[in-house]
């Protein structure tokens, strides 16, 4: 279904920018979180960049407010998050001229999914979680792979902690199997104060074991009232 | 050199010195040697009704289409140069199949209209896109979107117009006064097809049948009158 | 022996690396070789007035991934050595193993303590003959009759004698703090205070490194190892909740009761008697 991209990182620092080595994309870590309830969306991202063994910055955020009702969290190469983020505010912005309105969460993920598949053959090296409010003020978190192949779902993970976090937002969040009755919505069975507690421990659970998760998480909570941020300190180690 | 106006009516380009475009200003009378055309408002939806001028009783009536479908939700009625006219519908299909396309979702009535004013504005540029002489058709364009039911009036300087009740072509004059007599906001559809009929009745030379006019309605969803939809509105009158 | 090698001559003595040789080439065809626990480390060791101190992080990882919090880099080599490791898990705990029990054979013939450079010198041609393949960056440190010594030890057989010593990739992170604040005849305080902030460096500013401090000191009059001497990570949050699962969480799809026969049933011979 979501297909599968990872291109060649270099591994150490390349000695030389000419040399057959140097590429173009470097990954700084970091992890992102998405949970989806009825009336509110919580999106988080940890707040550590870093490039090989290096900490860049403990306090660089990877969640980007694009509008009202919909935040993108991104990990993977910053330099290329940066670039999609400000070209999907100029889409925005655009959008909001020449339709007097602002692009509901639904419009702004398809946008980043044709924005991600038109550098099918040279990606964006961002994986990505939009989180927000639909039309119906229903929370909604969308989840991408580098070339736009999308999905909406009622939760998600990307970047380097994502597989440690998946499973234990499964076991949490979905029903333990689908022969379970009755049949569970994908939409989550948690209050939204519940949302943020488990995001918070599973965050501290990733810092605990991956080495590019920690420092802080930032936590941007969207519900009917707007959009609220909460931060947490994470291990520094 | 022998100096009248029409010195300044041979360029899409050139301003009289009184500040005018002749060449406009013609478009706008082709505009309205074309058949009658009248939209109607309502709550329930948009009502658009056409006469068809069958010239010889061997024309064959289903060959005239002066409504078209531009969108799911979105149709047009049109008068003057039906062939201009058709540019500019072809031009909205393929903005509003675009606008599907970046966002999953249907383009507003307004961004339509614009789209479609925007391509009646390019002319005289001398490249190949575009027209070398101003469209000579004025359009009414009904819709239904996040705000409801919409109708809007185009005409060939590019401008338009927001409205409950319009009437364009060689009728619109006195269709324009009979819908300022009997037009009310709160009317139904019914009675918005009715009087849109005879309205077009009064201003037909030819006695209005089923086939020489159309009705389409856009209430939320465009469609178009069969023949028997068509005699059962006529048998109201 | 193989046809292909026809000018294949037979090596008169050392190792031979064909396997070592075997395996780039695999590599290179694809091939993916099982991957092994490296110490992304911080070691370092200084000297001080009356002896040497050593210092280690306790993080272990494999690739990105944490795989033991509060490992143990600080190896056993003799009563008044030690040695931190860094590089391949396996081969630092070995190649100290095999020393220390090489040490203690000597000493039993000997009959005397064990010298640094005894260590050193086995260190350094155990792994100058494996080419580099033993991957064990070493600071060595101790405490015999000839006064403290410190060295470090580079994975090819190489080695240093220094003052001060950092290894693994946070060996950068540790030396910005020797080089800014070692001198000499420190205190037992103050090289303490040092050697884990040279090892806080390492924990906090290289990714490969973490958890907690490990100290050693070794003097003339003995050896003190203080296993945890700092925990500046502890766990940020939990959640207030839990993770109770209630009954039923996991769907039962089908049972079938299989009862043990409950007395055992003698065929042959005598019961025992039951009292």
């Amino acid at each position: 279904m979501s297909m599968v991209f990872a291109p060649q990182l270099a591994e150490a620092a390349p000695t030389s920018h000419a040399g057959a080595s140097w590429s173009p994309y470097d990954n700084n870590g970091g992890t992102c979180v998405a949970i989806a309830g009825g009336d509110y969306c919580v999106i988080a991202a940890d707040t550590r960049m870093s490039t090989g063994f290096s900490i860049l910055t403990r306090d660089h955020s990877k969640i980007h407010q694009i509008t009202e009702k919909c935040v993108l969290a991104s990990s993977g190469f910053q330099a290329d998050i940066r670039a999609l983020q400000k070209n999907l505010d100029a889409r925005h912005q655009i959008y909001q001229h020449q339709h007097s309105k602002q692009m509901s969460c639904p419009a702004m993920a398809q946008l980043l999914s044709n924005t991600l598949y038109y550098k099918r053959f040279f990606p964006y090296y961002a994986f990505n979680v939009l989180g927000g409010l639909d039309t119906e003020g229903k929370g909604c978190v969308y989840t991408y792979d580098a070339v736009g192949s999308y999905e909406r779902s009622g939760y998600s993970s990307q970047g380097s902690g994502q597989t440690l976090i998946m499973p234990v937002l499964d076991n949490q969040l979905k029903s333990a199997s689908p022969l379970v009755l009755p049949p569970r919505e994908s939409s989550t069975p948690l209050t939204e104060s519940e949302a943020v507690d488990l995001i918070k421990d599973t965050f501290a659970s990733a810092a605990e074991r991956d080495i590019y998760t920690g420092d802080g998480v930032e936590i941007v909570i969207i519900n009917k009232n707007g959009i609220r941020r909460e931060t947490m300190p994470l291990k520094r180690d | 050199m022998f100096l009248t106006r029409s010195e300044y009516d041979r360029g899409v380009n050139t301003f009289s010195p009184e500040g005018r475009l002749f060449q406009v200003e013609y478009a706008l009378e082709a505009s309205k040697l074309g058949s009658t055309a009248i939209g109607l408002l309502t709550r329930e939806g948009v009502v658009l009704a056409v006469e068809k001028q069958i010239t010889t009783s061997l024309l064959e009536p289903k060959s005239i289409e002066k409504i078209v479908m531009i969108d799911d939700c979105i149709g047009c009625a049109m008068s003057g140069l039906t062939a201009d006219a058709r540019t500019l519908m072809e031009h909205g299909r393929v903005e509003t199949q675009n606008h599907r396309f970046s966002y999953n979702e249907a383009m507003s009535v307004e961004s339509t209209t614009q789209a479609l004013c925007n391509l009646a504005l390019k002319f005289g540029e001398g490249d190949n896109e575009s027209m070398s002489r101003p469209f000579g058709a004025s359009l009414l364009i009904a819709g239904h979107d996040d705000n409801g039911p919409a109708l809007f009036h185009t005409d060939p300087s590019g401008s338009y117009w927001e409205t409950n009740a319009k009437a364009i072509g060689s009728g619109s004059e006195g269709a324009d006064t009979a819908l300022t007599d009997h037009y009310n906001r709160n009317m139904s559809l019914a009675e918005a097809e009715t009087l849109a009929l005879s309205i077009l009745k009064q201003v037909m030379e030819e006695d209005l049948t089923s086939l020489n006019v159309d009705i389409a309605s856009v209430a939320p969803e465009f469609h178009l009158y069969s023949a028997e939809e068509v005699e059962a509105v006529i048998a109201r009158l | 022996m193989s046809k292909t090698g026809v000018n294949e001559v037979l090596s008169k003595g050392g190792f031979s690396f064909d396997l070592c040789r075997r395996n780039a080439m695999l590599q290179q065809q694809g091939a993916k070789l099982p991957k092994y626990r490296k110490t992304g480390t911080t070691i370092v060791g200084l000297i001080f007035k009356d002896g040497v101190i050593l210092g280690a992080d306790t993080r272990a990882t494999e690739g990105e991934i944490v795989c033991d919090k509060n490992c143990e880099k600080i190896h056993y080599l003799a009563p008044n050595i030690s040695c931190c490791g860094a590089g391949t898990a396996a081969d630092t705990e070995n190649v100290t193993d095999m020393i220390s029990s090489q040490l203690t054979l000597h000493r039993y013939a000997t009959g005397r303590v064990s010298r640094v450079v005894t260590a050193l010198t086995m260190l350094k041609s155990h792994l100058f003959g494996y080419q580099g393949q033993v991957s064990a960056a070493l600071v060595l440190g101790g405490v015999d009759v000839t006064g403290p010594h410190l060295h470090a030890v580079y994975p090819h057989g190489s080695t240093d004698t220094l003052p001060f010593a950092t290894m693994g990739s946070g060996s950068l992170a540790a030396m910005s703090v020797f080089e800014s604040r070692y001198k000499e005849d420190l205190t037992r305080d103050e090289g303490m205070e040092i050697v884990s902030a040279a090892i806080c460096a390492g924990i906090f500013n290289d990714l490969g490194s973490g958890s907690n401090v490990d100290l050693c000191i070794i003097t003339k009059e003995g050896k003190e190892y203080l296993r945890n001497y700092q925990q500046p990570n502890p766990r940020s949050y939990t959640r207030s909740k839990g993770y109770d699962f209630k009954n039923g969480h996991t769907a039962v799809l089908s049972t079938n009761i299989t009862q043990l026969r409950q007395h055992v049933q003698v065929l042959e011979g005598d019961a025992m008697e039951e009292e």
